[in-house]
């Protein structure tokens, strides 16, 4: 995870580590994957599909009370964790707070 | 290919791809609505079980209106003049289009995904109802607005002719539409109700076990049976294809019952009755509902499912979807007879 500890990356640390959280992934980050590397699919380091993708929605949903409507566009949303976390903070207008 | 003048297009990205390349090509013939209201008027939402059509083998699932219905739909029902054509040979199919371009005129096209280069690989999956628009050529290629893309991407006559030519379920055989200008005045809350009505007919009426609020009955109970019937990891793959059609491949379930939900707030204020304000809420409970379904049915698949997770829960979880579904479209119906 070395590469999300760059000033500017907390708010992409703190979603990695929820990802991390939530689909239970059972191997360490590797310290190359950068935030701009594939999130989802054959690509990902991380081993997640578009079925943990469905998972990574609701918690996004609950945790900062941004909703990711419809699959398509959630195929872009979910390039990497950059985009996923770019996507986030338009909804929000700002640099996001969770919501609990 | 030759290039063609530059059409006047404005590609706006939507969430998706039918429902956002309709409302693209009624902007360009200057009628304004949004994704949702398109989605809604088309009539959009659906449900359907097939389990004798196989996509990869896995019994068909939709949520959604079979490919170009929407479309069709909405045109018809905004009083807009629509052509549709299909073809037997590509290189006829690619002419007809250029023909098209030439004329100025934007063109709705069905692909497949799989072939369209602009989707990063990871993403490329066999799916064969993805609908755009090309609305020129140049040098590069052919000018496509996709709508769940940001930009306008381009895409290559060679690539084009294999997406609109893809084999295999839902094959689009060259099928392009396109829209034969806007008439002066619009009706728009007529088109509202007629699209409801159809929605209603679909979800509430049709005498068939598979279709609407009967179909996620008879899905509920075969999921449940799963198990028992194809043994675990049969049953498992089973689900995992479920979750992909409901989630992965553009056929929308919880998303496009909450798009409905946002068609029924803007209808509220169309046909000025805020009972719809009523049920678009209530629609939103059903769309997370179904959303429970599949983070449930994901945590199976997935091996990390907690104790109350298990093929009986997906089961309940769907029940309560369509009897939720079936109160919904009845009250709904109601308001619009």
């Amino acid at each position: 995870m070395k590469l999300f500890e760059q000033p500017g990356l907390e708010f992409e640390k703190e979603l990695l580590e929820m990802i991390v959280d939530v689909c239970k992934i059972p191997d360490p980050v590797p310290d190359d994957f950068s935030p701009d590397d594939p999130l989802i699919g054959r690509d990902s380091a991380l081993g997640l599909d578009s079925l943990d993708a469905v998972e990574i929605v609701v918690s996004v949903e609950k945790k900062y009370n941004v909703r990711i409507n419809v699959e398509e566009t959630s195929r872009v949303i979910f390039r990497s964790v950059k985009t996923l976390a770019d996507y986030i903070r338009k909804q929000m207008g700002s640099e996001p707070q969770p919501a609990d | 290919m030759t290039d063609t003048a530059k059409t006047d297009f404005t590609h706006r990205h939507f969430a998706h791809c039918e429902s956002g390349s309709t409302s693209n090509l009624l902007f360009h013939y200057g009628i304004s609505a949004s994704e949702a209201l398109v989605f809604g008027i088309g009539s959009g939402v659906f449900f359907g079980y097939f389990p004798f059509l196989k996509l990869n083998g896995l019994p068909l699932i939709t949520y959604r209106s079979f490919p170009g219905r929407l479309m069709k739909n909405t045109a018809k029902r905004l009083g807009v003049g629509v052509k549709g054509f299909k073809f037997k040979d590509p290189e006829k199919g690619m002419e007809a289009l250029d023909d098209m371009l030439r004329r100025g005129v934007p063109v709705g096209l069905q692909t497949g995904v799989y072939w369209l280069p602009y989707f990063p690989p990871p993403l490329r999956i066999h799916f064969n109802a993805h609908i755009i628009i090309a609305y020129g050529a140049n040098g590069n290629g052919y000018l496509i607005s996709d709508p769940v893309f940001d930009e306008p991407v381009t895409c290559t006559r060679e690539d084009l002719k294999k997406a609109r030519f893809a084999r295999g379920m839902l094959s689009p055989k060259g099928r392009m539409f396109h829209f034969a200008g806007a008439p002066e005045h619009i009706d728009l809350a007529a088109a509202v109700v007629k699209g409801i009505k159809e929605t209603c007919f679909m979800m509430l009426k049709l005498p068939v076990p598979i279709i609407g609020v009967r179909g996620i009955k008879f899905f509920a109970k075969s999921i449940r049976a799963w198990p028992e019937k194809h043994g675990k990891r049969k049953a498992l793959l089973y689900l995992g294809h479920a979750i992909r059609m409901q989630e992965e491949v553009g056929t929308g379930g919880g998303g496009f019952r909450l798009m409905y939900a946002a068609f029924l707030q803007e209808a509220a204020a169309i046909l000025k009755d805020d009972r719809l304000l009523d049920l678009s809420k209530r629609m939103t409970v059903i769309g997370d509902r179904w959303r429970e379904y599949a983070v449930s049915s994901a945590r199976i698949y997935k091996d990390r499912a907690s104790e109350k997770d298990n093929f009986n829960l997906l089961s309940d979880i769907l029940l309560d979807c369509a009897e939720k579904e079936q109160g919904l479209f009845c009250d709904l119906s109601e308001i619009v007879r």
